[in-house]
C-alpha cells in the first residue's frame, strides 16, 4: 500500500489556540452557472449551495464553501480513508454534473490542507499577518473569506466561535504553518 | 547625583524608583517617568550634542518629537545600539547607556568645532560648489564627505530584537490623546463607535494634563483636573482601545495609515528578552479625527541656539510634569501670553525668572498682570539682539524694537542668566493631515497653515486645527464631533470655560539685530545648521520655490524634518521675496513623521519568512537526498544531487549520462496544472493556444504555445485530453498563476459565451517524470496493470490506472527527448510513488536529476524554455516553430500581431543553435554574439540564451537569439569576452535525435 504523506504532522497548542491538519478530508471544486446545476448538486448531495457571497451551507456528511458566483468547494466533515481515493461522491457528481453538461467537477483533495484552529486567539493570530477585516467575519454565522495570510492564499471559514478551518494550497502549507507557529509564541 | 535642579515632586515622577543611567561614560541618577532629557536636564546637563555643519555645542531644546538637537546614540558598540534617539522621547531605564553624537573627542571638547569658525566660508551650497572640479578628483572628496557626513552610527551587528505588524480594522481612529483627543475618543466610543484613541508619549492628557494654573477651568474646575477625570472613565469604555507609546508615522489615502506602537523601549534590556520591541499597526479606519496638537515656535535671532536656549513651553513642561527646573536665572522671550504662562508655572514653583522680553509694544492680559504683580521684569518692544556662552548660554542682549519692527534701536541692555525659554506662537501639527492629501489654507491673522479640504472621512481637531487656546478648543467641539460622527448629542454642549488668555502676536520671522546679517547666525534650522542668511542667500542665487530653497539649504532636511523651523523659513522667503505665505504653499510633509527603526518596518519578514517558499510533495526526499536546491518562482526545486565531493558540473555530467544511457527520475510537480472541462473546451483550447486541438482523440496529449495579444510567446505546455469534455493543461511553473488568471480573464470579459470552467490542480498532483531507455520497464514494475507497449501507449499519450488503491494519471510525454513517462498522483502519496520508482528502478540505476540536468537535456534536444530562451520579444515564428502555428484556425489570441510588418520582418532576433571552434569552450548565457569586431561600434547581432557542457554529445552546446539567425546556419560568428573572442558556428537548435527515434524506442 502506497504511504500516505500529509504535509502537517503536529499539533500545535498554545495558550488560547490550538492548530492541527484534518486530514484526510476529501475536496471538490464545483463549478457551474445554469439553474439545474444548483438543482442536481443539491438532488445528489442532499445541500443547497450557498448562494450568499462569503457564507457556507452545511449538512451532517459535507460543507459547502460560496467562493465565486459559479464555484464552490465541497469538503467532508469526517475524515476519508487512508490508501483509497476513489470518493463515492465525486462519481456521483461526475453523472449528475459533467456528464449531463450542466458544470464541472474537480477533486481538489491534496490541492488543499485544512488547518483547524480552535481558541480565543485566532483572530489575533490572523491580524499579525492578514489585511482582512475579521470584525464583522467573527460575529456572522456561517462566514467564509479568501484572503492573504502571511502573503498567502488562503480561504478561511468561521465553523462557530472560537473554532475556526482554514484553507491553504498544499505546496505553500508547510511555511504557512510555521509562520503561524512563530506569531501564535509570541501571543 | 546632583539633584539640585529638581524642584518639586511631580505625580508624574515616582521619586521612590531611583534609575542609574549612562551619559557620556559617566553614571546619572533619573526616577521612573523620566525621559533621558528631563534627566539629563535635573542633573544639570544642557549640553548633549554637536551640530551637523558647524558642530557648534547645541543643548535640549524642546520635550517632545520635535527635537532638533538632543539626538544621542544609544548602547554604542553593541548590536542594540541606535542612532538618532531623541533624548527627549527615550524613557530612562536601568543600565541606559546614551552618548553624544557627531563629536570627538567629546562633546565638551570637538575638534569639529573648528567648523564653526570657518563657517563664513561654508555658506549654504558650499559642497555643490566647490567639489564640482576637477571632476576627475570627485572620488577623493567623496570619501571625506562621507567620511564626516551622518550624524549617528548604524548599528553593525544583527539586531537582536523581535518586531511584529498587526493589521486594525476601527471605526473611528483618534490620533493624539490631548483634551480634544479624549473627548473625541470618549465621544465616539460611548456612542458605539469601535474606537482607537493613539498617542506618542506614555501617557494621556497632552499639555492640559499638567496644566495647573487657576486661569484655566472647566465647569470650575482645574482643567488638569477636570481631563483626569475624564481619562479615567474612557479607561473603563469596551470598545475604546487605547495605545500609548504609539506615533502615527504615517497617513495615506481612503484612511490608511501606519502607527508604530513601542513596546519595550523603556524597560531594562534584561527585561526585554523575547518580548516584541516595535509593533508596525496597519490601520484602516472608517472615520480618523487628527488632534494632533500644534508645535511651539522658536524665534530667529542671533545665536538662537546655544544650549540653555530652550522653546518656553518645554520649560514649562520640564517643570509641571518632571519637576525639573531647566535653569535658576530663566528668561522667556516671546511674541504671545505662552511664555506668561510659562513664567506664572516656574514662579509657582519658586523658580527664578529674571526678565520677559516680549515684543509686542501694549499688551494687557490677566496673565501679564499677574508676573507684574510679582515684580519680575518685563521689557515690552524688545527683542534680543545676541547671546553669550558657549557651552550654556550665560548672558543675552537686547534691544528695543523700532516700530515697524524690521529694526533695532536705542542701546543695548545686558541681562545674566542661565536658561532662555523663546515663545514664536504656535504651528498646528497638519503633517497627517496633509500626508492623507489635505489642502491647507493660510490664516494670515496668526500667520499659521490650517487644515482645509479634507480628502477622506477625517476631521481635524484642537490646535492642529489652529484652536490654540482652551476656550477655543473646547467652544466648537461639541457641534464639530455630532456633525462629524452623526450624532445627536455629546457630554460636552454645555461646558463653562474660564481662559485668560490674550490672543495678540507679533508674528516677526526674522528678528532684526544690530549687525549686517551677514555677520549673524539666525538658526532657522537647528538640525541641519541652516541659517536665516542661507535662505536669504539661496534666494539671492535665484531659488525661488520653497522646494529648491529646501533642498539648496537643506533646510527641514533633517530626521526631525524641520518641525520647528519650515515656517520660519518659509516666512523668510515670503519676506524678502515680496510674496504672500499662503500662495508659497508648504514643502512636503513626507512619511514617516518621526523616524522608523528597519525592525519595525520589516517585522516577522526576516530569516524564513523573508518570502513565501512552496515545497512538492516530494520536498523530504529530496532535502534527505542531500538535493541542492534552487528557487524557482516560489518554488525550492531540487537543482541536482551530488555525490561524495561532486560540484554541480559533475553531478550534472553523471545525472544527465544516466538519464540518457539508462534511466533518470525528476520531479515535475511545480509545473502548472489547470483542469479544463465545459462543452466549449476544445474551442476554448483553439482560441488560447495557435494550434489546433478540436480532432484530439480523447486520451492523447499535444504540445501548446501561448502567446500574448502582441504575438509573443507567452507560455507552454502539455495539454491532455482526458474526455471528450475535458482536458488538463500543463503550464511554466512560474507562469501557472498568470497564466490561469489570463485564462480565466478572457472566459469572464472577452468569452463569455464559453461554457467552459477552469480549476487549477497544480498543488493535487505530485508528478514523478521517469526518462530513459529503461523507462518502460520501470514503470512496468510500478504499475504492472498497464499495458505499455507502443501500439497501445504511444508517445504523446494518457492512461487513468491505480497504484494500489490510489488513483492516478500517466502521460506518456517528454521534455528530454528520451522516452518517458509521467505519473501524476494525488500529492500525499507522490513521495511514496518516487520511493516506489526508485526501488523499481534500482537495478538500472535510476538516477534522481534535478532542474539543471533537465535544462541540459532540454538543450540538446532543442526544446525552448519560457522565459529563459524567450524574453516577450519573440514569437513562434522567430522560434523557427512555424509549424505550431495554425494557418486555418480563424483566430487564436495573438494572431493578428504574427502578421504585422515588424513580427514579419527577416532580420528579427531567431533561436539558433551555437557550436564552439573548441567543444570544451562553454559559452557564459547573456554573452553577446558578434559577426565582426573590427568595426566601432561593434554590431550586436544577439545573445547567447541556454549553455552547457553536454556529456552526451562530448562537447560545448549552446542555444542563443541573432538577427535574421535563420538564414544562418553554418556561418561562423563570434563570441567578444572580456579577455578573448570565442568563435561559434550557428547550427540548427535541435542537437541530438531530430527523428525522435529515442522518443518513440
Amino acid at each position: 500500500m502506497l504511504n500516505y504523506s500529509n504535509p502537517i504532522t503536529e499539533e500545535k497548542s498554545y495558550s488560547g489556540l490550538q492548530m492541527r491538519e484534518v486530514k484526510p478530508i476529501m475536496k471538490l471544486i464545483l463549478r457551474g452557472k445554469k439553474r439545474e446545476f444548483l438543482s442536481a448538486v443539491g438532488k445528489s448531495l442532499n445541500l443547497i449551495l450557498p448562494a450568499e457571497a462569503n457564507t457556507f451551507t452545511k449538512s451532517d456528511k459535507l460543507t459547502a464553501l460560496w467562493l465565486s458566483p459559479d464555484e464552490w468547494m465541497i469538503f467532508s466533515n469526517e475524515v476519508s480513508h487512508i490508501g483509497n481515493n476513489d470518493y463515492q461522491i465525486e462519481n456521483l457528481l461526475n453523472k449528475s454534473i459533467c456528464k449531463t453538461n450542466l458544470g464541472a467537477v474537480t477533486d481538489v483533495t491534496d490541492q488543499f490542507v485544512l488547518i483547524n484552529l480552535k481558541g480565543d486567539k485566532i483572530y489575533n493570530l490572523f491580524e499579525t499577518g492578514s489585511p482582512f477585516n475579521f470584525n464583522d467575519f467573527r460575529k456572522k454565522k456561517a462566514s467564509v473569506t479568501q484572503t492573504i495570510l502571511a502573503k498567502i492564499d488562503v480561504i478561511i471559514q468561521n465553523e462557530s466561535q472560537n473554532d475556526v478551518n482554514l484553507f491553504v494550497r498544499r505546496s505553500f502549507s508547510q511555511h504557512l504553518f510555521s509562520w503561524m507557529n512563530d506569531s501564535a509564541s509570541r501571543l | 547625583m546632583t539633584n539640585n535642579l529638581r524642584v518639586k515632586s511631580s505625580k508624574f515622577i515616582d521619586e521612590t524608583y531611583k534609575i542609574s543611567f549612562r551619559f557620556n561614560n559617566k553614571t546619572y541618577y533619573g526616577y521612573k517617568g523620566d525621559t533621558l532629557a528631563s534627566a539629563l536636564l535635573a542633573n544639570g546637563i544642557h549640553l548633549v550634542g554637536r551640530s551637523f555643519k558647524y558642530h557648534r555645542p547645541r543643548g535640549i531644546m524642546t520635550a517632545g518629537s520635535e527635537e532638533p538637537n538632543a539626538i544621542v546614540q544609544l548602547h554604542k558598540n553593541t548590536s542594540r545600539t541606535e542612532p538618532n534617539v531623541r533624548a527627549t522621547e527615550i524613557e530612562i531605564y536601568e543600565g541606559l547607556e546614551a552618548s553624544s553624537q557627531n563629536c570627538w573627542p567629546s562633546v565638551n571638547f570637538d575638534i569639529g568645532g573648528i567648523n564653526n569658525f570657518l563657517s563664513p566660508v561654508l555658506p549654504a551650497g558650499f559642497y555643490y560648489k566647490t567639489f564640482m572640479w576637477p571632476a576627475s578628483f570627485w572620488m577623493k572628496y567623496e570619501y571625506f564627505i562621507r567620511k564626516s557626513a551622518g550624524l549617528g552610527k548604524s548599528p553593525t551587528e544583527p539586531d537582536p530584537d523581535m518586531y511584529e505588524h498587526k493589521y486594525i480594522h476601527c471605526d473611528v481612529l483618534v490620533i493624539g490623546a490631548g483634551i480634544s483627543g479624549v473627548i473625541a475618543a470618549k465621544t465616539s466610543a460611548k456612542n458605539g463607535f469601535k474606537t482607537l484613541l493613539l498617542d506618542e508619549k506614555p501617557y494621556l492628557g497632552g499639555s492640559t494634563i499638567y496644566q495647573n494654573s487657576e486661569y484655566f477651568k472647566i465647569n470650575n474646575q482645574i482643567s488638569s483636573s477636570w481631563l483626569e477625570k475624564e481619562i479615567n472613565e474612557i479607561k473603563k469604555i469596551d470598545n475604546l482601545e487605547i495605545k500609548t507609546r504609539t506615533s502615527v508615522a504615517a497617513f495615506h489615502g481612503y484612511n490608511f495609515l501606519l502607527a508604530r506602537e513601542s513596546l519595550t523601549d523603556h524597560l531594562p534590556l534584561h527585561q526585554r528578552y523575547e518580548k516584541i520591541r516595535h509593533r508596525l499597526l496597519k490601520i484602516r479606519a472608517k472615520k480618523v479625527i487628527c488632534a494632533t496638537g500644534s508645535l511651539e515656535r522658536p524665534l530667529i535671532f542671533d545665536n538662537n541656539d546655544r544650549p540653555g536656549i530652550l522653546l518656553s513651553s518645554a520649560i514649562e513642561k520640564y517643570s509641571n510634569l518632571f519637576g525639573v527646573s531647566c535653569g535658576q536665572k530663566n528668561v522667556l522671550f516671546t511674541n504671545n501670553d505662552s511664555a506668561y504662562e510659562t513664567a506664572i508655572s516656574l514662579f509657582q514653583r519658586g523658580i527664578g525668572i529674571e526678565a520677559i522680553i516680549d515684543n509686542r509694544e501694549e499688551v494687557d492680559s490677566k496673565l501679564i498682570k499677574e508676573i507684574e504683580k510679582n515684580n519680575i521684569k518685563i521689557y515690552k518692544g524688545y527683542t534680543i539682539v545676541d547671546t553669550f556662552g558657549y557651552r550654556k548660554i550665560n548672558k543675552i542682549s537686547i534691544m528695543q524694537l523700532s516700530k515697524d519692527g524690521q529694526k533695532v534701536v536705542g542701546s543695548k541692555i545686558s541681562i545674566n542668566c542661565d536658561c532662555l525659554g523663546m515663545s514664536g506662537g504656535w504651528t498646528p501639527a497638519v503633517h497627517l493631515f496633509t500626508q492623507s492629501g489635505g489642502k491647507l489654507k493660510f490664516r494670515d491673522d496668526d500667520q499659521v497653515f490650517i487644515p482645509d479640504k479634507y480628502p477622506s472621512n477625517q476631521i481635524s481637531i484642537g490646535s492642529c486645527n489652529g484652536e490654540f487656546t482652551l476656550d477655543e478648543i473646547l467652544t466648537g467641539i461639541s457641534k464639530k464631533l455630532k456633525d462629524f460622527l452623526n450624532i445627536k448629542k455629546t457630554d460636552y454642549e454645555n461646558l463653562e470655560i474660564q481662559s485668560h488668555f490674550n490672543k495678540t502676536k507679533r508674528n516677526i520671522w526674522l528678528l532684526p539685530s544690530d549687525k549686517i546679517i551677514g555677520k549673524t547666525k539666525p538658526f532657522v534650522d537647528y538640525q541641519n545648521d541652516a541659517t536665516a542668511k542661507d535662505i536669504k542667500l539661496a534666494l539671492r542665487e535665484g531659488f525661488r520655490s520653497i522646494e529648491h530653497v529646501k533642498r539648496y539649504t537643506t533646510t527641514g532636511m533633517g530626521t526631525d524634518q524641520g518641525k520647528l523651523g519650515n515656517m520660519h523659513a518659509l516666512g523668510i522667503i515670503s519676506e524678502t521675496a515680496g510674496s504672500r505665505m499662503g500662495e508659497l504653499g508648504t514643502t512636503t510633509f513626507r512619511p514617516p513623521y518621526t523616524p522608523l527603526t528597519f525592525g519595525t518596518i520589516v517585522g516577522r519578514n526576516v530569516g524564513e519568512y523573508f518570502d513565501v517558499f512552496r515545497k512538492t510533495p516530494i520536498h523530504d526526499w529530496h532535502f534527505e537526498n542531500k538535493a541542492k536546491f534552487e528557487n524557482v518562482g516560489q518554488w525550492k526545486r531540487a537543482w541536482f544531487y551530488p555525490k561524495e565531493n561532486e560540484g554541480m558540473h559533475e553531478a550534472v555530467q553523471r545525472e544527465s549520462k544516466a538519464a540518457r544511457d539508462s534511466a533518470g527520475i525528476l520531479d515535475a510537480s511545480t509545473l502548472g496544472k489547470i483542469d479544463i472541462q465545459g462543452t466549449d473546451a476544445s474551442e476554448f483550447l483553439n482560441r488560447v493556444y495557435t494550434n489546433a486541438w478540436s480532432k484530439l482523440a480523447i486520451g492523447k496529449c499535444r504540445y501548446g504555445l501561448m502567446l500574448n495579444e502582441d504575438g509573443m510567446v507567452y507560455d507552454d505546455g502539455v495539454t491532455t485530453r482526458l474526455d471528450e469534455n475535458h482536458y488538463i493543461m500543463t503550464t511554466t511553473t512560474g507562469g501557472a498563476a498568470t497564466v490561469l488568471s489570463k485564462l480565466e480573464d478572457y472566459l469572464q470579459t472577452e468569452w463569455p459565451e464559453l461554457d467552459v470552467y477552469l480549476t487549477s490542480v497544480t498543488d493535487h498532483y505530485a508528478t514523478i517524470s521517469v526518462c530513459g531507455p529503461n523507462s518502460k520497464k520501470i514503470i512496468s514494475k510500478v504499475i504492472p496493470d498497464i499495458d505499455l507497449s507502443d501500439e497501445k501507449f504511444p508517445h504523446m499519450s494518457f492512461k487513468k490506472t491505480k497504484i494500489d488503491k490510489v488513483k492516478c494519471r500517466v502521460m506518456r510525454i517528454s521534455f528530454t527527448g528520451e522516452q518517458s513517462y509521467e505519473i501524476n498522483v494525488q500529492a500525499n502519496y507522490g513521495k511514496s510513488v518516487w520511493e516506489k520508482c526508485m526501488q523499481a528502478g534500482k537495478e538500472f540505476n535510476i538516477t534522481p536529476y534535478g532542474t539543471e540536468t533537465m535544462h541540459l537535456l532540454r538543450a540538446e534536444k532543442g526544446f525552448i524554455i519560457v522565459g529563459q530562451d524567450t524574453d516577450g520579444t519573440m514569437t513562434p515564428i522567430d522560434l523557427q516553430m512555424d509549424w505550431i502555428v495554425s494557418k486555418k484556425k480563424y483566430d487564436f489570441i495573438g494572431k493578428r500581431s504574427l502578421y504585422r510588418s515588424d513580427t514579419i520582418r527577416e532580420d528579427r532576433k531567431q533561436l539558433i543553435g551555437l557550436v564552439t571552434e573548441n567543444p570544451k569552450e562553454v559559452l557564459e548565457e547573456g554573452a553577446q554574439i558578434v559577426a565582426d569586431v573590427s568595426k566601432s561600434p561593434v554590431e550586436m547581432l544577439g545573445h547567447v540564451t541556454s549553455s552547457y557542457y553536454s556529456p552526451n554529445l562530448k562537447k560545448s552546446i549552446a542555444l542563443g537569439v541573432v538577427k535574421g539567425g535563420k538564414n544562418m546556419m553554418g556561418q561562423k560568428l563570434i563570441i567578444p569576452m572580456e579577455n578573448k573572442q570565442i568563435n561559434v558556428t550557428v547550427t540548427d537548435p535541435v542537437f541530438l535525435d531530430k527523428e525522435n527515434k529515442r522518443l518513440n524506442a
